[in-house]
This record gives structure tokens, sequence and C-alpha cells, in this order.
């Protein structure tokens, strides 16, 4: 008599033909890892804005990988698409080894390795981090580093200098209060107007965290406590307001993150706030505008106070998924700090390092020898200083004012840690739309401010039910 | 039985032709629909899948924030309006387009174009066009003096800044839209068009009807059916789209000026890790558009001309 096929006959079957099919090219990459002997270890991360970094980056990589008998392949894909890519792999529970983000993933500390070692034997190694990398891969609460920061990116403001000097300002702006002087006395008799978004994107939610903490104010406390609504923001609030009426057009409200390179090398912007990347393109498509762009650091406030939003920050997750393969991917991460030299000079000074006391590696390093130089911090002076990729007949010393960088740049949740609820509001736009309504004259700031509020105090409470931040 | 024979039987050949199209559906439709649903319960978030149910906090919540009422607002205008430019435009075109004229088929051609080609591209196309510095269209509207100048009729402004304004974003979300339905509407209204008998509307013009007499005592009560199919693709087209909002204003402008329900329940789930919120925003659609199918169906069928 032939059997009868049940239910969970059907079920088991179809469990383990799905099983089989998810798992093939894992065990495919098992059978081939075991008959080579080699291991593999897969990274994710974005394309670079300066694409030679990227061409350096995976020829050491796989440098990297025959050096010590591994398969490294690194996948590079948009921006935009990190988040949701690693979050179909969190799903998945299979995916990558390394995953590079350019902004904290605190929303991801449940789904990935604590790393504390790996920071631990990378302060031993490479000395101090700067203290924005660390609030932006610690969790205080939890007490677990769920991610490793090897860099970041400068977010000074890029003036042109032609147009400053007629103004009677040569040097640029100092305060956030000059900006909104001169800013528009060049728009008014030079028509040329600042380059500040007001839009749903990246760089102006940056910028209007800038603002926030120069006016001494900010969404969280140390504590993770909600302190936006109070008169600080609500003059930071109308400062802008009043930046956006003398000084900017409706165009702003519609920006794209692109937009203010964009004004600057069309020459129809006097400052924007962005990283040197803006000034890089504008030496390739545009020397002539290049040779006009001068840097200044964070603005002061109103009460002396300058800080600024770093403009990318690097940091690598291990998923948990990937345990396996963790004391490879931590390797990796040494290492590849140890070599951040390269990473700094292929990407045209663009990444800067998150331990700026390592050594130097010896040797022949692609780049002309600097004198004396034994450190990161050595060699980021000397390049500050006499920038190696001025154009011909260009002054070298313009990154001058960006040498102490570290100083005033921080990290999104200043003064507190970066959190997924800060994450939250800065993915979701609370910030662009407080200003935009003043600015629109849809709200008094003080109602603007006190909409917002509410806004993160909600985010905040949901987050803190996660588990996720300190109790209120 | 033998095979031949087996494929003969109504009641076998029927379930498995009909199979693949039942798997599909509960792969890609009931699955992730399955799993909204579940999620809209709980507090999943997009770092963390392990989860527990929590009731209907996520609804109280999304129906207490301004901004997903905004975006619902907002979707309705973007939808109503879409399809009604939609119908209007089509009619006008199918009109036309059955009309005898020299190149037809080019301008058919071209006509469809906007829907071969990839919608993202299409709309980064827009993007460089409605550019508030470097568009095109400004540049037509200074060169004729309708933009730029003291007295002008626009404004003396140097740029309409389309996406930077509420009222001009919304509209070029709209228009982009309905460029991208248009082709589609109107191929549908043609084929509908070609399957009225021409008896029907000769007899009419020898009784002395005039145009629109037969438009809309003929045509229109002859392509109900038709229309209705047209309407009811094109509302849940335009209802779960973010596309077009995304690409060109990601929302914006602020605050929040032409978000969409899709579009936020992105911004919400996937860019602001809160999976489980935004999957409720998503199965807010659910009861609209069963609602809307279920209506224009009816209408669909009682209007069917036998």
């Amino acid at each position: 008599m032939k059997k009868r096929y049940t239910r969970r006959d059907f079920l088991k079957h179809a469990g383990i033909g799905a099983a089989s099919l998810a798992a093939g090219p894992a065990l495919l990459d098992t059978v081939f890892a075991q008959t080579s002997g080699k291991r593999t270890l897969r990274i994710l991360q974005w394309s670079h804005f300066v694409p030679s970094h990227d061409k350096w980056y995976d020829q050491y990589a796989k440098q990297w990988g025959e050096k010590n008998n591994v398969d490294v392949t690194v996948d590079h894909i948009g921006l935009a698409d990190l988040k949701s890519t690693f979050a179909a792999e969190v799903a998945a529970g299979k995916g990558h080894d390394i995953v590079e983000f350019i902004d904290p993933p605190s929303d991801f500390e449940p789904s990935v390795m604590d790393l504390t070692d790996l920071n631990q034997e990378a302060v031993k190694r490479f000395g101090k981090q700067a203290p924005f990398a660390t609030r932006s891969t610690y969790n205080p609460y939890t007490k677990k580093y769920y991610g490793f920061c090897h860099g970041w990116t400068i977010d000074p403001g890029d003036y042109r200098k032609s147009l400053w000097e007629k103004a009677g300002k040569p040097n640029g702006p100092e305060t956030w209060a000059d900006l909104l002087t001169y800013g528009a006395k060049i728009k008014n008799e030079q028509g040329v107007q600042v380059g500040i978004g007001f839009s749903q994107e990246l760089d102006t939610n940056m910028a209007e965290r800038t603002l926030l903490w120069s006016f001494d104010s900010s969404i969280q406390d140390e504590n993770e406590n909600v302190i936006l609504d109070n008169k600080n923001t609500v003059e930071a609030v109308k400062f802008m307001a009043e930046l956006y009426k003398q000084t900017l057009t409706p165009e702003v409200f519609g920006w794209t993150a692109a937009s203010n390179n964009q004004l600057l090398l069309a020459g129809k912007a006097s400052y924007i706030l962005n990283s040197i990347s803006a000034y890089r393109s504008a030496q390739k498509d545009v020397p002539e505008v290049a040779k006009d762009v001068f840097f200044t650091p964070a603005l002061k406030g109103p009460r002396g106070t300058a800080m600024a939003c770093e403009h990318v920050i690097y940091i690598a997750v291990v998923p948990k998924s990937a345990e396996k393969n963790a004391d490879l991917a931590k390797q990796f991460l040494l290492d590849r700090t140890a070599n951040y030299d390269r990473a700094m000079w292929e990407s045209k000074l663009y990444n800067s390092p998150a331990f700026f006391g390592t050594a130097l590696p010896g040797g022949d390093r692609g780049y002309p020898a600097v004198a004396n130089a034994k450190t990161l911090r050595d060699l980021h002076n000397a390049w500050f200083s006499n920038d190696p990729y001025a154009l011909p007949g260009e002054r070298t010393d313009k990154l001058m004012p960006l040498k102490d960088a570290e100083k005033w740049s921080t990290n999104v949740g200043y003064p507190g840690t970066a959190n997924p609820a800060e994450g939250e509001i800065f993915g979701t736009y609370v910030l662009p739309g407080m200003f935009a309504r003043v600015a629109q004259g849809k709200q008094s700031a003080e109602e603007s401010v006190k909409q917002a509020a509410a806004e993160c105090k909600k985010v905040f409470d949901k987050w803190r039910a996660q588990g996720l931040l300190r109790k209120g | 039985m033998s095979t031949r024979r087996l494929f003969e039987r109504e009641t076998f050949l029927a379930p498995l032709l009909l199979s693949p199209v039942a798997v599909y559906m509960v792969l890609m439709v009931g699955f992730p629909f399955a799993m909204a649903f579940v999620y809209s319960f709980s507090n999943v978030t997009v770092g963390n899948p392990d989860f527990h149910m929590t009731g209907f906090g996520n609804f109280t919540a999304v129906l207490g924030d301004p901004v997903f009422r905004k975006s619902l607002l907002n979707t309705f205008i973007f939808t109503f309006i879409s399809i009604g430019l939609v119908l209007i435009l089509s009619n006008m075109l199918s009109e036309l387009l059955t009309r005898q004229f020299r190149a037809k088929w080019l301008i058919r051609f071209l006509i469809m174009m906007p829907w071969t080609a990839p919608i993202a591209l299409g709309t980064i196309g827009y993007l460089w066009f409605l550019d508030s510095v470097f568009s095109p269209l400004d540049w037509l509207l200074r060169t004729w003096g309708l933009l730029g100048k003291p007295h002008a009729l626009l404004g003396p402004m140097s740029n309409m800044y389309w996406l930077g304004q509420p009222g001009l974003a919304m509209a070029s979300v709209i228009l982009v839209h309905v460029w991208r339905l248009l082709p589609l509407a109107t191929m549908i209204r043609i084929a509908g068009m070609n399957s009225i008998p021409r008896e029907i509307i000769e007899a009419a013009q020898v009784d002395g009807a005039g145009y629109y007499r037969r438009l809309f005592h003929i045509v229109l009560p002859l392509l109900l059916p038709v229309i209705s199919v047209t309407v009811l693709f094109s509302t849940l087209f335009t209802f779960t789209d973010m596309t077009v909002v995304w690409v060109l204003t990601k929302g914006g402008p602020p605050d929040h000026s032409t978000q969409v329900l899709a579009s936020f329940a992105f911004l919400k789930g996937i860019q602001g890790g809160d999976l489980a919120q935004g999957a409720a925003i998503s199965l807010f659609f659910f009861p609209v558009l069963a609602g809307v199918a279920a209506v224009v169906l009816r209408i669909a069928k009682k209007a069917v001309v036998t």
C-alpha cells in the first residue's frame, strides 16, 4: 500500500528544500574554502565620493587577503541603499561579515556583535580615539560598542574669497552673525546668495545641528533627556529664519544633498557648509572657482560656542550572523586602521583618521614622503598646511583653518552619544521641519520648537522602551 | 488514466494553469501582506528582527502623528488630481489618436515612451528639468519675458523654484505622475474605442447627433467598463506609489509638503528604523484600496454591455 502524503510531510520536505536553496551558496563557499584552504571575508560599504579611494581600497583589501590567505570581496553600493540592504541581511540572518556605514548605525545594536575588544585593542595600538568617534559607536547604557570607527570627514564652511573681500571681510565669516551681515551684503550688492539648505536631505540636517549646537542648544543632553524646547533653540530658529530672508532664496527648500556643491561650482554661492569634496570637484571641473574657494572652521554662535557636525563618520559593524568570521573581520579592521595614511591620501584628504596617534608604517607608501612625520597627526598637519592636491599656481595653505577640526567637530547626538532616537529624528527630518515652518512664516519660533520637541520626546520614549536608551 | 486524458480534464487543467498565479500571489503578495500585518502589531525595528506584540500601539501612535495626517491628505490630493487629469487627457488623446493623420504611428510611439522608460530614470530627468537654479523651463520662461523682470507675469525672481515651494512642488509631482500614467490610460481607452461597433456611431450621425451628443450619450457610456478599469488601475498605482515623490522631493519641501503614505511608510520604517510603525502606515492603504477596487468593479460589472 502506498504511504499517504500528509500535510506534515509536505511542510517537512518544503522546509528542507527551501533551506537547501537558501544555504546552497553558503555551502558552496564552504566547500570551495575547504578545498582551497582559504577563508572568505565579505565587506559591504558605500561607494566613496572620491572614486580614487575605492580604487585603492579594493586593491588593498585584495592584497590583505593574499597576505592572510583569505578571499576578500568588497561590495560597494549607493549610500541610500546601505541601510535597507543591511536590514534585509539582518532579517535573513546572513550576508556580509563587515558592513561599513557613514552614520552611526545605533538602531542595529541588537543585531551586531559587541566590538569592545576591538575598540580596546585599537586604543592600545593607535592611541586615543577622537571623542565623537567613540560617542558614535558606544552605547553607555548597554555598555556595548556596536561599531568601530576608523575615520571621519570634516564639515567646514567653504567661502568665495573674492566676494567676501569686496564685502570687507576677506577671511570669510567667523560667526553666524557675520554670515548674516556680510552674506546679506554680498547678496544685495553682488547678487550671490549663501548656500545653506532648508530641505529634507542630509546636508540640511547637518547644517541645522551645527547651528543649534553653536547656539548652545541640542536635541538631547548628555543623559539622553530631550531638552530641545528652550530659549536657545528659539533664538537659533529665529536666526535661521532671518538668514533665509536676507541671504537665501526659496530654492533651498527644494535642495538635494548635491545642490550646495552645484551652486558653489556654478559660482552662485558665497558660502556653503560642506566637506572639501565640493572644492575638489571644483578643482577638477572649474579651476577658476576652486582657486577662489577658501575655508572657515565652525562659526561662533552668540555666546562664542563653535561646533560643527562631522560630515561623514565611517563605522564598521560585524553582524551577529558573521560571528564565525569575527576574528578575521577584527584583524582586517585593525590593519586597515594601521594603514589609514593611504586612506587619507587616496581620498584626497577627504578622510581624516579617528586615531591621530597611529604610527606611520615605514617604506614606500605611494605618496611623497613627508619629512619628520611619525604619526597620522604629523601627516595631517603637514598636508593641511601644504595641500599636496593644490592646483598649479593655487595657494597651498587653504586647508590650514581645518588642521584642528577634531576640536570643533562632533557627532549626531552631541552632547550625548549617537542613539536610535537621534537616528530616527535625523532620518525623518524633524529639525528641517522645525526650521522651515518658521522661515516659511507658517508658525512662530516658539510653536515650531514646541512641536518638534514633542515629536522628539515621542521618539525617545519609544526607543527607551526598546531598552536602547537610558531610562528617563 | 493516460497523461493526455488527464490534461483534457478541465478539473485538472484549470487549477494547473492557474497554479503559477496562485503561487505568485501567495509568495509575492500574501506573504509580505501577512508580514506587514504582524509587524504592525509588534515592536519590530529595522535593526532587530526579534519582536513582541504590542497591540494597537503603533496605530494610535501613527494616528497621533501630524506628519501621518498630512501624508494621508497629500495622498488623496495626489491621487484624485492625478486620476482626474489622466482621465481628461487620455480622453482627449485617444480622440485624436483614433483619427487618421500622417505619422500617426510615430505619435503613438512617442506617447508610449514614458511608459516604457524606467520611472526612476524619467523622474531624474524631471529633477533636472525642475532644478531650482538650472531649470531649462525657467530659462524658457525668462527668455519669453515671463519671469525674472520687474513686471513679468510670473514674478521678478530669476527662477520658479518648482520643488522649493509647497504648491509648486505638489503640482510638479502630480504632473510627472500624470506624464507617466497617461500612455497606459490612453492605450486602454483606444482599445475600448476600437471595440465600439461603428454602426452605432454612424447611426447616431445619420440621426443628426453632434460630436458632444455622441461623446456623452454613446461613446462614454459604452466605454464605462474600460474607464472603470483605468480608474481602478490608476488609483491603485497612484495610491501606493512613492517613486516620483521620493526622487523629486523626498516628501519635501519641509514640512513634508509632498509626503504621501507610501513614502512616509518608507521614511518611518527604513530611514527612521521603526519597521513596526512603517508597517502600520502601509496597512492604512488596505481598506481604502479594497474599497476602491470593490466599488469600481461593481460599476464596471453593472455597465457591461451585452
